[in-house]
């Protein structure tokens, strides 16, 4: 390898051309180059060390149905993308920055601009929130990996080359393959109200950002709600109008932002009431990616929260989420709380709405965790303060009349009949309404009343929340 | 000439490209424009590996080169990637070159297997390291006389403009005797040695990455001068499976040349590569 000039005194000389003098040329070449990059790179006592991988898709004929037959929406989604990542960027790095920056110029250019015209491919949110996924690279692959989930539920759906009665085992394997990454997926068991909204740093940007907050729960809205139409619709077309309609809805949200928006957080249960009987994990998993897509946010927006926290807190949400005992809470509880709070809280029904937008009877933005853990504690008194609640006018499951009950019982037993279920679906007004959010909430509502006096189902899972401060 | 040898390159094209069809029709999503690869635009790569499970088939990176009297040379590089493990994967490439004047040749130019691995996901306090190993085995008529090795170490950082690659490798290889008139080709693993840095810059909402190069290599032949190449080029995702790219660059010293790149790639799932997937 080396030259064999030495000199007098035996040692080697160096001479130009030799290839150790060119090896030592590149390797101060390389130094001279990776030295800007690395210095650049402040490196504190701890170095945050993340080694959290990317995962492809799950391989299946369904892939990207949904974006070629309902591409009108799955292109929202790709500007919904892109608005929770500019907003966590700008939270991080513009901490000093008037509200009105995110409240109305970044609001408006992704109202006016991102969402009209939407990317045409999902994102690489790395290069919209450089400093973010430096920050959290692990919160950053747990959205992207429920991302994925999201649209491949989609797709299942959006194929209809699928048989309904194959569709299941379908998402029954999306869900298996999402579950096997432990280390970026969301528990599939419902946490408690208290997780997002009980922590020190809760409704910092609900509070702050009001108009954005809005937006983001439009989002999440869309994000579920859509999964009604395709579930709903009895054939290829009407899905279509049906999730036309629903993606109209969504503008007619942002009519005039925040007060045409949600004023509660959208659950699954609430906005998507069939999808959440069908896939009942599935709805809690995406309610964790959203309470979770909140808590980030706080936690950002919370000025209780110092600049060297942001990171450790939002890692503790990162495992609070991803595990199956930390606030959890039963599924029952769940569903009453979906319930309870109100679907004219949340943005509505997402399919077979009324031309108005229901009128919220809470405060915007008020805290869930109150609602939770407040004194409407029990099923029965799971309502929105006001009489405009789904359960508004129905005794409590404590006190209820023993005719009421026998009245309710008769109804849903009723509405069970195979042959009144086929005379709904053959009628399309009857269809319309039967399908519309507020009366399955309605109807779940009783049913949570009903399961509320009587013996818990097998499968419930223990109502007090093991909570973990 | 060129044309008419460059079709010479057919067979290889079409058995990527029935091995393409003969995998299942899912895609996988990707945003592939950002991840950047050797040579596709420019030779500086970032450091981020092919996702878990994902399969990239880089169908056909075809580079044309013009050198000192204008003579042409053709290059295809065929390539499969497959993200055989976390923050790793396994690369198999074909590259095929056509060159006119008097050194006319044609054919394999050996075959390349290359294991890349992520050491570590980019955060604030650490870019993303990455390092690469490199086999270019004795195939083809214009193939290395025997295995080549080498490896490689790449950096990437992220800042709010956009990111900086920093790239260096090393060939563990025999010096032949340079020829008069022999030119080293830019881009090519001829190289006993590389170092090199690209910028680039995003534009997530087009799913556009304008990038830019500079870097230095010293050809494998005894003799030969230290070069210095500058490109630079583009990567568009086309749809969530295929992203293309183009560039151009100029190798600066020695024997100073052009040349222009198009590629594309896409991005396959195949069922039967995941483990506990029917």
């Amino acid at each position: 390898m080396m030259g064999d000039e030495k000199d007098l005194t035996g040692n080697w000389q160096p001479k130009r051309g030799d290839p150790v003098i060119k090896f030592v040329s590149g390797a101060t070449i390389a130094a001279c180059t990776a030295l800007p990059v690395l210095l650049a790179t402040p490196v504190p006592a701890h170095a945050q060390w993340s080694t959290v991988y990317e995962q492809t898709y799950l391989p299946a004929s369904h892939n990207w149905e949904f974006r070629q037959r309902f591409a009108f929406a799955d292109r929202l989604f790709n500007a919904f993308d892109y608005g929770h990542a500019i907003l966590y960027e700008t939270l991080l790095t513009r901490p000093q920055a008037d509200a009105d920056l995110l409240e109305r110029r970044i609001f408006d250019h992704l109202t006016r601009e991102v969402l009209i015209n939407p990317p045409h491919v999902p994102l690489a949110e790395a290069a919209v929130m450089p400093q973010y996924a430096k920050l959290v690279p692990e919160a950053e692959r747990m959205f992207d990996w429920a991302h994925v989930l999201h649209r491949q539920t989609y797709d299942v759906w959006a194929d209809v080359r699928i048989p309904l009665e194959e569709k299941d085992a379908r998402i029954a394997e999306i869900l298996e393959y999402y579950k096997s990454r432990p280390d970026i997926a969301f528990s599939s068991r419902p946490k408690s109200m208290e997780l997002m909204d009980g922590q020190y740093y809760s409704l910092a940007f609900r509070h702050e950002f009001p108009r954005f907050n809005g937006l983001i729960w439009g989002y999440h809205w869309l994000q579920v709600g859509l999964y009604e139409p395709l579930i709903a619709g009895q054939n290829p077309d009407e899905r279509q109008s049906l999730a036309q309609a629903t993606v109209a809805r969504f503008w007619q949200l942002l009519q005039s932002p925040p007060e045409s928006t949600p004023y509660l957080m959208p659950m699954t249960a609430a906005v998507a009431p069939l999808f959440t009987a069908r896939y009942p994990e599935i709805a809690i998993i995406f309610d964790n990616l959203h309470m979770m897509h909140d808590v980030v946010s706080d936690i950002l927006a919370s000025p209780q929260v110092p600049r060297d926290r942001k990171r450790a807190e939002i890692m503790r949400a990162v495992d609070l989420f991803r595990d199956d005992s930390s606030y959890v809470t039963s599924v029952e509880e769940w569903r009453s709380m979906a319930v309870g709070m109100g679907i004219q809280n949340q943005g509505g029904a997402a399919v077979g709405f009324l031309a108005a937008l229901p009128t919220p009877t809470v405060e915007r933005g008020a805290s869930m965790a109150t609602m939770e853990h407040g004194p409407a504690a029990s099923h029965a008194d799971h309502q929105a303060p006001a009489d405009a609640s789904p359960t508004a006018g129905i005794p409590g499951a404590g006190g209820m009349e023993h005719e009421m009950r026998g009245a309710m019982e008769t109804i849903l037993q009723i509405l069970e009949d195979p042959a009144v279920l086929e005379a709904i679906r053959s009628d399309p007004a009857l269809l319309e309404r039967w399908t519309d959010g507020e009366v399955q909430a309605h109807f779940e509502s009783m049913r949570e009343m009903l399961d509320g006096s009587a013996e818990p189902a097998p499968d419930v899972e223990p109502t007090a929340p093991a909570h973990q401060h | 000439m060129t044309i008419v040898r460059a079709l010479g390159a057919l067979p290889v094209g079409l058995m990527f490209a029935s091995a393409v069809g003969a995998m299942p029709s899912s895609l996988g999503a990707q945003t592939d424009y950002f991840n950047t690869d050797r040579n596709r635009p420019v030779r500086i790569e970032d450091a981020h590996a092919t996702e878990r499970y994902a399969l990239e088939v880089k169908l056909a990176p075809v580079r044309l080169e013009r050198g000192d009297g204008g003579v042409y040379s053709w290059s295809i590089d065929p390539e499969l990637a497959y993200g055989i493990l976390p923050r790793t994967n396994l690369e198999v490439g074909l590259p095929l070159r056509f060159a006119e004047g008097d050194g006319a040749a044609s054919g394999l130019e050996g075959a390349e297997i290359s294991l890349f691995h992520n050491l570590n996901t980019e955060t604030r306090t650490l870019p993303a390291l990455a390092v690469r190993g490199d086999l270019s085995l004795p195939v083809g008529a214009l193939g290395p006389d025997r295995v080549i090795p080498a490896v490689a170490g790449i950096v990437t950082r992220s800042f709010g403009f956009g990111r900086v690659h920093v790239n260096a490798r090393y060939a563990f290889a025999d010096r032949p005797e340079s020829e008069p008139g022999d030119e080293p080709s830019a881009g090519h693993e001829d190289s006993r040695w590389l170092a090199g840095l690209a910028v680039d810059r995003p534009f997530p909402l087009n799913s556009v990455l304008l990038i830019a190069e500079v870097y230095a290599d010293q050809p494998l032949p005894d003799g030969a001068d230290l070069a210095w190449n500058a490109g630079g080029g583009f990567r568009y995702q086309v749809n969530p499976y295929l992203a293309v790219d183009a560039g151009l660059g100029r190798r600066l010293t020695g024997h100073p040349s052009w040349f222009i790149t198009v590629g594309s790639a896409l991005h396959l799932g195949v069922r039967r590569l995941i483990p506990g997937v029917r």
